[in-house]
């Protein structure tokens, strides 16, 4: 059957450019792999010690169909691109994450919101990648290419949306609405013109609200990324490992690294900048389980990177360097297999549907897992044999014991965020019941996390800041006394932050000393021993970078000031909550404030708060105005109301509100004083109790007048009353009468109130049951003054947060790019 | 004994006492009447809310008071000392954190609603 006004040639394309994508990661994967795993090739000689060429017949081969994969890739990407841009609604992935109203700056979120887009723009990264890779590897392309096939095989099998046997394979973006199996076989789908005959196909869903924000736009795809970057250092590593040269593989490895380094620190970050400013969760970092799941791989792929020099340099401590890098990508599909398979439901404000996609999700994720152990476990006598032990002054050694810090951070941070998934393996419900009742994740995560990650940054710090100036080897005393000065700076510096920003915790001041000391210890390191050089700098800058974030987050976060609090006494064990009242057009304090809401005001979807700031005169009155914000709520009827802050930027603070509470009733309802709407359906006779203290009684219905039309026999004027009698719990009643009129097809309801009691009462008309009425009930709302409830923070020197963000991408860029320039001689330390 | 034995060895450990202390630190899912006995440990119950008792919002003290219904169907009286969520009403599902009064009444110092895939079951479609 042809259905009218289905784009079916455009979803058949996309269908094609699916299997296209498939079938040229297929040829990628075969066609590298034969090549290279062919006896006596890439992979070293033969049992007979025979060695061949590579044959260029497959390598071009492999070339094409990654080029044919490519052109799938970007294929799906422009159909679906062009279905949202064109609202062609009969697609259930355009349906659910965009609308007609959606504005074109929001294309982009709309097209990665769903499991199916951000796979994609992951798989479009790693064809990015790949090309680069594909003319960068030179006798690395045949190993490495194979892994990116195999990898974007799996990947692009997440996209297919076939059966195979009955088990689902991938989900499609492509699939029609009518097509999706809950709705095969439901009346409407064959109905030819049921695009317009259907109200809910003329518009979409909608973006999630929360998502609407430019940092959307940007976060996913710099995410997606830096994810995307871990690949290439992991499928160097499967080579390197699979070809017996389990050092070889750093040196071009290594600017992959620090890129990815870069942009998934940035993209994470990213992620903190929107949740700063979009979601009132009152902070950039909440250890939401899909915050944590990124910034483990990141913590990773930071500690493969500074083992990978000891590689270079040492050729020693190949292993735990292959496992960090196996690791950090492991740690990258284990992040999506978190986020997208709905198992964090409870314990993640980012809620995601399941696709019934889990098992193949977990089949990728333990593909690569056990590929990974089982390359170690064959290769691990590959490695090259040190007898020595390093020295404790040489700077591998304490590469390697801050990388195992890292990796203890990583293990932690991936053990809580996993407490959900230990329930469905081990939990009493779970595949093998050994605890006696569920995990739940801890209840304050802040005071969980912090507990041991404060304690890890630390450390951390503490090694940022020293063992730049240590030398490989081993170090002479002379030159550890470099450090010295930089520690007697940080000493004094972090005293007097300590004191003017009266910090008392003592882990939280340990530090503010250590994150100092790394900042300006790096900062001496570069002015000082390289001379402050671009090529160099990159080490220093980076450290300095995160010390900052370091810094940044502490102070913000350590000495967040709530200054809205809430004037009203509990009970001692109940503390005030930090909300506060404020009454339309009164000037409230808010120390060090006074503020004064002045009214809302509607922008689009967007009611909008105005809130003044005043200063704090000597003698305790309101001073002169200072600035204005404009928290606002995000209206959305279909995925509800999204609360979004407002913040005043200092140089050295923030102040950050949002309204935390407002009577969202239309100004309608407010204005005619009636609410709590409740509809009942009577008969006569019944009584139905109302608002809780209320009995509604109808005592009769009364037909003044009826006359039908002879012919047809339907109604043409109808008078009726009914006679409602509403008693108080108390004793106190009013009896009214409620008229309804039909007058040919116009049907009138009428009103009536009980003055008395403040009820008013509307006949809609009769039920659908015989003998019953439709009647809606309201009672009148008590004078009451507007107000809202507003929260609000200060975060001082949050700027030095994201002064550090900056600084290690730059680092980072300046990394990549030395490693880029060619083995030139290293500036002596 | 090597030293990188050492390490591995102060490294598990230190794995181990970290592991332990998120053990430690993890609550448990718990019905109200479990939360009861526990008190005052802080525990999370899954449930959901009761639309037939009233839910109440006092502005002054920004107190939400509320019935919830866990998974085995018992009530409570559940406190929740913070505004008012935006369409709370609407939620299919919450995840209180907290912790029981010790008689009936539960303190709720964290609420996790969901949401969004009831919209989606609102707005599906229907044979016309």
């Amino acid at each position: 059957m042809d259905y009218i006004g289905e784009h079916t040639f455009w979803a058949l394309a996309g269908r094609f450019f699916t299997y296209l994508a498939f079938t040229g990661a297929l040829g990628t994967a075969l066609f590298y792999g034969v090549n290279w795993l062919r006896p006596g090739a890439c992979s070293g000689p033969d049992e007979l010690g025979r060695t061949k060429a590579p044959d260029p017949a497959y390598l071009n081969a492999g070339r094409g169909a990654f080029a044919l994969h490519s052109l799938g890739v970007l294929g799906v990407l422009g159909v679906l691109l062009t279905a949202i841009l064109s609202r062609w609604f009969e697609f259930d992935y355009v349906w659910r994450h965009s609308s007609r109203d959606l504005p074109i700056e929001y294309v982009f979120s709309a097209l990665w919101e769903g499991q199916e887009g951000s796979f994609l723009i992951w798989m479009l990264w790693h064809v990015v990648l790949g090309w680069i890779l594909l003319r960068s590897a030179r006798s690395w392309e045949h190993g490495t290419m194979t892994v990116v096939g195999l990898v974007q095989l799996l990947l692009t099998s997440m996209l297919l949306g076939v059966y195979v046997f009955g088990a689902k394979i991938g989900s499609s973006p492509f699939t029609l609405i009518r097509e999706l199996p809950e709705n095969l076989g439901l009346s409407w789908t064959t109905i030819k013109d049921y695009l317009i005959r259907i109200p809910a196909f003329r518009d979409g869903q909608g973006l999630n609200p929360l998502l609407q924000n430019y940092w959307m736009v940007i976060h996913p795809p710099t995410l997606f990324l830096g994810f995307a970057a871990t690949l290439i250092p992991f499928a160097y590593a499967v080579a390197g490992w699979v070809e017996r040269r389990p050092v070889d593989w750093v040196t071009p490895a290594l600017p992959w690294v620090f890129f990815g380094v870069g942009v998934l620190g940035t993209g994470i970050l990213m992620g903190g900048a929107w949740a700063y400013e979009a979601l009132s969760f009152g902070g950039f970092w909440a250890w939401d389980p899909v915050e944590n799941a990124s910034l483990v791989p990141w913590i990773t792929l930071v500690a493969a990177g500074h083992v990978m020099f000891i590689v270079k340099k040492k050729k020693s401590s190949g292993g735990l360097t292959a496992i960090l890098t196996f690791l950090s990508f492991i740690l990258v599909l284990y992040s999506t297999f978190l986020t997208r398979s709905g198992v964090l439901g409870d314990s993640s404000v980012h809620s995601f549907v399941d696709l019934g996609l889990n098992g193949q999700l977990m089949l990728l994720l333990g593909f690569f897992a056990a590929g990974s152990l089982l390359l170690l476990l064959l290769r691990w006598n590959a490695l090259p044999k040190n007898a020595a032990d390093e020295a404790f002054s040489s700077r591998e050694f304490w590469l390697v014991i801050g990388s195992l810090v890292l990796l203890l951070s990583a293990v932690q941070i991936s053990f809580s965020t996993s407490i959900p998934v230990l329930n469905k393996l081990i939990g009493p419900d779970g595949l093998i019941p050994i605890l006696g009742e569920a995990m739940a994740p801890p209840a304050d995560v802040f005071r969980h996390y912090h507990s041991i990650q404060i304690p890890v940054a630390i450390v951390v710090s503490l090694f940022m800041a020293a063992v730049p100036f240590l030398r490989w080897d081993a170090t002479p005393n002379e030159l550890l006394r470099r450090v010295l000065p930089s520690l007697a700076v940080s000493l004094v510096l972090s005293a007097l932050a300590a004191w003017g920003l009266k910090f008392d915790q003592p882990m939280y001041t340990v530090l503010l000393f250590t994150g100092m000391f790394a900042a300006v210890a790096n900062l001496d390191y570069w002015l000082r021993y390289l001379r402050g050089t671009w090529r160099s700098g990159g080490l220093a800058l980076a450290h300095l970078g995160f010390a900052l974030i370091l810094l940044g987050a502490l102070i913000s976060n350590g000495k967040k000031q709530a200054i809205s609090q809430n004037p009203v006494f509990l009970h001692k064990d109940f503390p005030a909550n930090e909300h506060i009242l404020l009454p339309l057009r009164d000037t409230v304090s808010m120390h060090p404030y006074w503020v004064e809401w002045s009214g809302e005001r509607r922008e689009g979807h967007f009611q909008l708060y105005d809130v003044h700031f005043y200063g704090t005169n000597p003698d305790q009155t309101p001073g002169k105005k200072l600035f204005t914000l404009s928290p606002y709520i995000q209206l959305n009827p279909r995925m509800g109301n999204v609360r979004e802050p407002s913040t005043k930027h200092y140089w050295d603070r923030d102040i950050y509100t949002y309204v935390s509470f407002a009577d969202m009733r239309s100004s309608d309802e407010k204005a005619s004083g009636w609410s709590e709407e409740m509809v009942a359906t009577m008969g006569r006779g019944e009584e139905v109790f109302v608002f809780d203290e209320f009995m509604m009684r109808c005592d009769s219905i009364i037909v003044n007048d009826a006359l039908m039309v002879q012919e047809t026999g339907d109604l043409a004027t109808l008078d009726m009353t009914a006679r409602l009698t509403l008693k108080h719990m108390d004793g106190r009643r009013e009896t009214v009468d409620v008229p309804y009129q039909v007058r040919g097809n116009q049907a009138s309801p009428g009103e009536a109130e009980f003055p008395k009691l403040g009820v008013k009462a509307r006949f809609e008309g009769v039920s659908d049951e015989p003998g019953r009425f439709k009647m809606t009930f309201w009672r009148k709302t008590p004078e009451e003054q507007e107000f809202i409830l507003l929260q609000a923070f200060i975060f001082p020197y949050i700027n030095v947060l994201w002064l550090g963000v900056v600084l290690l991408a730059i680092g980072s860029g300046m990394a990549v790019a030395k490693r880029l320039a060619g083995p030139k001689a290293a500036p002596k330390a | 004994m090597k030293r990188g034995h050492l390490i591995a060895l102060v490294v598990i450990a230190l794995l181990v006492g970290a592991l332990m202390v998120t053990i430690q630190d993890a609550s448990t899912y718990a019905t109200f009447e479990l939360a009861e006995r526990k008190a005052p440990e802080q525990v999370t119950v899954v449930g959901q809310l009761d639309l037939d008792q009233p839910i109440t919002f006092n502005a002054q003290t920004s107190m939400l008071r509320f019935t919830a219904i866990d998974k085995d169907g018992q009530r409570c009286v559940v406190y929740f000392n913070q505004p008012k969520p935006t369409d709370f009403e609407r939620a299919e599902e919450v995840t209180l954190t907290g912790m029981s009064s010790g008689d009936t009444a539960f303190f709720a110092q964290d609420i996790l609603m969901k949401c969004p895939s009831k919209y989606a079951d609102e707005a599906k479609l229907s044979a016309p």
